[in-house]
């Protein structure tokens, strides 16, 4: 009788046919998608809205910074490097992204779906104004471009909005990516936990919008309040 | 005397997986404290639509009728819930009972949810214990500890959480937060911890946790309160760290 009771080493049969998954290449390429928008393309958005900061202290103290970073060795490979490569794959593979999903808003209009449909909105948003940003303010100007050159730009109602929608748009996107990141490589686990993150991603969003407007304002309005910094 | 109350249930119906869908209505009479399986028993009873024409018994699944098999998970008014403790009175009528979408269908509200056994023995979602001799008592556990694995422990492989999640559909193959959930579950028995590194590099293959893009609908879905969210990200740093490490000293 004690012998028959003893759990006797069955496996059943379709668990023996299942095979364990294996790790596949899209964990990694997944992992450096959502690293990317951290670092370089996060780090470098930092340093982009600080140098662009100049603009609200004086022109001049704005175009030394730019031909000072205009004149860095290295130049074409580095911004290869940390800038174009980066940014053409976060694009590119966030799209891919996007595809394997399917939004569903509209019966299930939670909060975090929300972000979830919006993170793909502004990130095209974001994808097709740096595009064109970079076009402009990059190559039509042989990279040598100045204060004037964007006030110029900024002079055209079209383009003023199109780069007020894409600052907000990377805004929000950057402070909602902090807050994937945060979730994606299991910074923030338990649900207080992500919810301080979220308030934290938000506060993040929510400085470099005011501050990339603020930026803009320079330019439309030749507004510097900080040009007694250089007095 | 009042006249008797009657509910309205519409059907989206489906003979077949090749067949195409179309809604019936029916009309059914109210009593006190009605779920929607009670709608489903009477229609079975009385198979005639609202017109009054004939028609057959809807198929659909249910057992427990207490939250707890998970069988009979649908999507009602357009959410998707257990039909057993969706009560009629707090629906919005007419009732509408859908198949869940994300699983092959098998019949009107029948579909077959066993790519979910399939993802949890691809993910080794199991203590392995069985062996030719035996091994003794396994390892106490902390109570603190079991107190968080009971609250993982309590999934009822449902699939609501699948049916919500915007990375479930035919163009991915994300497994889902019911099994992320598992793989965290076992981890944490010390008996099962024994195996993490095989979960965790399971998890990091196809369909695995980098599929999880946080729009969170599992955890408002999950009839059972089960903290998803935390288990996807818990399983997220767990699969990164072994990936690191794995990658440096395996």
């Amino acid at each position: 009788m004690s012998a028959k009771t003893v759990a006797t080493a069955e496996i059943p049969p379709e668990a023996a046919v299942v095979p364990a998954a294996v790790p596949d290449r899209s964990y990694f390429w997944d992992k450096i998608h959502s690293l990317t928008g951290i670092i370089p393309i996060g780090a470098f958005l930092v340093e982009h809205f600080w140098s662009n900061s100049y603009a609200l202290v004086s022109a001049d103290l704005y175009n030394r910074q730019s031909s000072d970073l205009q004149t860095i060795p290295w130049r074409v490979p580095v911004e290869a490097l940390l800038i174009w490569i980066p940014l053409l794959y976060h694009g590119f593979y966030g799209i891919y992204i996007w595809s394997r999903g399917k939004a569903n808003i509209s019966r299930y209009s939670y909060g975090a779906n929300w972000m979830y449909v919006m993170q793909r909105w502004t990130g095209l948003v974001a994808f097709v104004f740096i595009g064109w940003h970079v076009y402009v303010e990059r190559f039509l100007t042989q990279g040598r471009s100045n204060y004037f050159d964007v006030a110029a730009t900024l002079s055209h109602p079209l383009y003023l909005s199109f780069y007020v929608i894409g600052i907000l748009a990377v805004s929000f996107h950057f402070g909602n990516g902090l807050w994937q990141f945060s979730n994606k490589w299991g910074l923030a686990v338990g649900a207080h936990a992500q919810r301080k993150a979220a308030w934290v991603a938000g506060a993040i969003g929510v400085l470099f919008a005011v501050v990339g407007l603020l930026i803009v304002c320079a330019f439309v309005f030749h507004w510097q309040p900080f040009q007694f910094y250089a007095q | 005397m009042a006249e008797a109350k009657t509910i309205l249930v519409r059907v989206k119906r489906q003979a077949g997986p090749q067949d195409t869908p179309q809604w019936e209505e029916f009309s059914i009479r109210w009593r006190p404290n009605m779920n929607v399986i009670a709608c489903l028993i009477d229609i079975a009873e009385n198979p005639v639509t609202s017109d009054g024409r004939k028609t057959t018994p809807v198929s659909y699944e249910a057992n427990c009728l207490e939250e707890v098999c998970g069988a009979c998970a649908m999507v009602i008014n357009g959410h998707s819930r257990q039909a057993c403790s969706a009560l009629v009175d707090h629906l919005e009528q007419p009732i509408r009972l859908e198949p869940m979408s994300k699983f092959p269908l098998v019949r009107d509200l029948v579909v077959d949810r066993q790519r979910m056994f399939n993802d949890a023995k691809r993910m080794r979602c199991w203590v392995p214990i069985d062996g030719t001799y035996a091994i003794g008592p396994g390892p106490r556990i902390a109570p603190e500890r079991q107190e968080v694995a009971y609250a993982l422990s309590r999934c009822i492989f449902c699939g609501n959480c699948l049916e919500v999640c915007p990375k479930v559909n035919e163009h991915g193959d994300f497994v889902g937060a019911a099994i992320v959930n598992q793989v965290r579950l076992f981890n944490m028995h010390p008996t099962g911890a024994m195996h993490a590194h095989e979960r965790l590099r399971a998890v990091r293959g196809p369909g695995g946790i980098q599929e999880c893009d946080n729009a969170q609908n599992c955890v408002k879905a999950c009839p059972k309160g089960i903290p998803l969210t935390e288990s996807n990200n818990d399983v997220n740093r767990q699969a990164l760290l072994d990936s690191i490490l794995g990658w440096m000293f395996h």
